[in-house]
């Protein structure tokens, strides 16, 4: 189970700063050392800088953000195609450290969720099981300490990746729906095209078909230009289903970088 | 519960892309693009007089339900001329206590008659041991087919007396060493003219019926280091066989070794081996030539974490190097896909399946190439299903009672929930692809009759009545055997090859013979039980679609000579002894 590329979150206005706070302003010199670093692509001097910052700053979506990449990049540069399990454990480690000192931050939990999920292409296909689970565990703390959008949608999102014979496509769908009701309350986002296409996955792993349509529609109406929403659409039978299995293979490693969410600041 | 990475993760070695496998594969589509044949075949077990049934083994005690689940790998058949008739007869395993392997004469016409009390060839069975695979071999070059059977416990070898009977010769054959023993191949490493034995191991080296400790199940289900390992035995031709496990370099193996396939895959002229393993890391040892290999998996393939359960060897795209067919677990709540490895010439391997359509066979068992039209380009057969019960599933039971419990130990039998009527994957319907040119595979079971939902294991391919049309003989865990005539209307032209050694091993086997017709060349190698739980024909079998004749046709024995053969015949037989002529049937 993995997350869906996360590019979409190009945030036009300050939608997360309730999410994302306390403000970058405190870590900034960190982050640009670690980008520094990063172009440099020392990546382990960017993964001490970054572990340093997120102790003192652990709920920074960025600093998070960030320090996941570095991961990724320096496992990947080492062990081309999915990188080694070991370079991800550090970050698994790390976070899970990193909460245990500061149990209250949401983004944390976020995080160390997303730990487990870039972990996965790198792992065999019974630990992909394990890490999945463990990052609901991890998103399910974080929405227990803010129910924010993001996180309902990372986590209803992740059930969706889970087989159908495992009964927990109903609990991806029930947050998906809460996500969607926070979005429609409002103006329209460009992430929010996300969601409809989550949850008319959802709905069409529930076998309710007519309502998969309808909730890609009402996307599509919003977001006429998503090729993903019309990929669905224009899809039926066996060939949709081809299409949103592709869509949701846990062998496929994708993007958890949220790079866009303060580059749209 | 902890999980041990090691090496350089899944498919570090993909330095070719695929793309270039495929163009570098061969771009003549000679015979395929000829080819109008319909690839067909009709069951006919029941008729023929093997529809045998296999019990897996029933245990005593508290963890009889696991240990059952965890050891339904023992059906096997394989195909060997006992008799020296020329036709292929059938030994079929059985594993439950007292239960008797069946030994089927074939009497030529398709139907096949039980010898197995007058051939003594029944037993194995016993409170201790439980019977998993086969292998006919001539150990003692005396032109007549011994016998192996593999056993959780120690081998048993019966020597080929003549007259259709067989002496147990275990207690003097030197396999003496216990092991939970589920695939066994033969060929000569040293070539030194007799066939050694390998054999892989599943368990550790821990008798499971007894179960002094009940920590015996896999410590990591994608990086188990706790298996048996595998043991190789040195021929010393005098009816004997030495362990040389360590001094040939496989004393470290700890996988859980489900099967073993063996070829020359450098071309260096010495049988390399291939280990597909379940839980984990397969292991590539190239042969030294020295009576030691070298552990190249890190460089050849990279380190896996799937459940390799088949190694099958075969030059499916006619490039003049063998590549190697694994199958794993590619199911609903499992997306591991099956690994054709494409050899790049270099000592190393690029995995190619998904680009060639043999990637996902659901849970995958036994797989054989094969020509089964006789276009020139070996078609694939792939079992799979391991256990199809009732209605109720066992994979969400096995997920909330042990995967995703803290702490769990999964080497503890007793951690792990009961299946009683459940079905774990299972009616699964058997994948057959049609092999396009070399180049990509299309998946035929439906339309060529195959596509059954048995809980199969292994296969043995052979043209069991001379006809030029390969047959396939499936055995299943715990249901009747199947057996396919095959019946396609309008394939090519064909010819086989039955190779004896006398330099060489008499088997011929690693021998390898290559021809040229209509411009197309096909190196096949003699092989020695390779594919899960199932020995093919030791006759070579090749099809040279709409071609009458060969332009060449070379054969490179293990002792080093090679031999050009002139007016080998179609449609036929073509008898061959090293360093002599030939003669046709």
């Amino acid at each position: 189970m993995r997350m869906r590329n996360l590019s979409f979150l190009i945030l036009p206005g300050l939608v997360l700063t309730s999410l994302i706070a306390p403000a970058f302003a405190a870590s900034d010199a960190d982050i640009a050392k670690a980008e520094q670093a990063m172009a440099a692509k020392d990546y382990n001097t960017a993964i001490t800088v970054l572990e340093a910052a997120l102790q003192s700053d652990p709920d920074n979506i960025r600093l998070g953000s960030d320090y996941r990449q570095a991961i990724m990049r320096k496992s990947i540069a080492a062990h081309p195609k999915e990188g080694s399990p070991l370079d991800f454990d550090r970050c698994i480690t790390f976070f899970e450290k990193v909460v245990a000192a500061h149990p209250n931050a949401a983004t944390a939990y976020l995080n160390y969720g997303f730990c487990s999920v870039d972990k996965i292409p790198a792992a065999g296909s019974i630990t992909q099981v394990l890490l999945a689970n463990a990052a609901l565990t991890q998103f399910s703390k974080s929405i227990e300490l803010k129910p924010s959008w993001i996180a309902l949608y990372t986590r209803g999102n992740s059930y969706l990746y889970w087989p159908v014979i495992f009964g927990k496509a109903g609990l991806g769908v029930a947050d998906l729906e809460r996500a969607y009701a926070m979005q429609k309350t409002e103006p329209t986002r460009a992430y929010h095209q996300r969601l409809y296409i989550s949850l008319g996955d959802g709905y069409w792993k529930q076998d309710n078909i007519e309502k998969a349509r309808a909730m890609w529609k009402e996307g599509l109406s919003r977001f006429p230009e998503s090729k993903q929403i019309k990929a669905r659409l224009d899809r039926k039978d066996d060939d949709l289903k081809s299409y949103i299995d592709d869509q949701l293979d846990p062998n496929k490693r994708v993007d958890t970088d949220l790079h866009e969410i303060w580059e749209a600041k | 519960m902890t999980f041990s990475f090691s090496g350089t993760g899944t498919g570090a070695r993909f330095a070719l892309a695929a793309g270039s496998v495929l163009i570098a594969a061969p771009l003549a589509v000679w015979g395929w693009a000829e080819a109008t044949a319909t690839i067909k075949f009709t069951e006919m077990a029941a008729k023929a007089g093997i529809q045998t049934e296999h019990h897996t083994r029933r245990f005593p005690g508290k963890y009889a339900d696991v240990l059952r689940m965890f050891t339904s790998g023992g059906s096997s058949g394989a195909a060997g001329d006992y008799d020296g008739d020329g036709f292929d007869d059938l030994f079929v395993t059985d594993s439950d206590n007292g239960k008797p392997n069946h030994l089927f004469h074939n009497n030529g016409d398709m139907t096949f008659t039980e010898v197995t009390d007058k051939a003594g060839v029944g037993g194995g069975n016993d409170p201790k041991s439980i019977v998993a695979d086969a292998l006919w071999l001539d150990y003692d070059n005396d032109g007549k087919e011994d016998l192996l059977v593999a056993r959780f416990g120690t081998p048993i070898l019966y020597h080929n007396e003549g007259g259709g009977k067989f002496k147990d010769v275990s207690a003097t054959s030197g396999f003496n060493r216990f092991g939970n023993t589920i695939a066994a191949v033969a060929f000569d490493y040293d070539n030194d003219g007799r066939v050694d034995v390998m054999l892989g191991n599943y368990f550790k080296s821990q008798n499971l019926i007894e179960l002094p400790d009940v920590h015996v199940l896999p410590n990591d289900l994608d990086n188990a280091v706790n298996g048996g390992g595998a043991t190789l035995w040195h021929n010393d031709g005098k009816g004997h066989f030495t362990d040389v496990t360590d001094k040939a370099g496989f004393g470290k193996l700890t996988g859980w070794t489900l099967d073993l396939g063996h070829g020359d895959f450098n071309n260096d002229g010495f049988q390399d081996i291939y280990l597909a393993c379940d839980y984990g890391t397969d292991r590539i040892f190239f042969n030294n030539g020295n009576g030691t290999f070298t552990d190249v998996t890190e460089k050849a393939i990279g380190f896996d974490t799937r459940k390799g359960m088949n190694a099958e060897v075969m030059d499916y795209d006619n490039d003049g190097w063998l590549d190697i067919y694994v199958t794993n677990i590619t199911d609903e709540y499992m997306k591991e896909c099956n690994m054709l490895w494409h050899n790049n010439h270099d000592g190393t391997f690029t995995d190619i399946s998904k680009e060639t359509n043999t990637c996902a066979t659901l849970w995958g068992w036994g797989a054989k190439f094969g020509d089964f039209d006789n276009d020139g380009w070996p078609d694939l057969f792939v079992t799979n299903g391991l256990r199809s019960a009732g209605k109720e599933n066992y994979i969400p039971v096995l997920l909330n009672n042990l995967l995703l419990k803290p702490g769990m130990d999964f080497t503890d039998v007793s951690n792990w929930p009961e299946i009683g009527g459940m079905t774990w994957s299972g009616y699964q319907k058997k994948k057959m692809f049609h092999n396009l040119g070399g180049q990509t595979f299309k998946e035929i079971s439906a339309e060529a009759g195959v596509d059954n939902e048995a809980d199969g294991r292994g296969l043995a391919l052979s043209d069991f009545n001379h006809d030029g049309k390969l047959d396939i003989f499936q055995v299943n865990a715990d249901q009747k055997a199947i057996f396919y005539k095959g019946v396609t209307e309008g394939g090519g032209n064909w010819a086989q090859f039955k190779l004896t050694g006398t330099k060489s091993n008499r088997d011929a086997i690693g021998a390898r013979i290559t021809v040229k017709a209509a411009g197309l060349t096909q190196m096949r190698e003699v092989d020695g039980g390779n594919g899960y739980a199932g020995q093919s024909s030791k006759t070579v079998h090749i099809g040279i679609g709409k071609a009458t004749k060969f332009d060449s046709i070379e054969i490179k024995w293990p002792s080093g000579l090679v031999q050009k053969i002139n007016g080998a015949a179609i449609g036929k037989i073509n008898k061959i002894t090293e360093g002599k002529g030939l003669q046709t049937k």
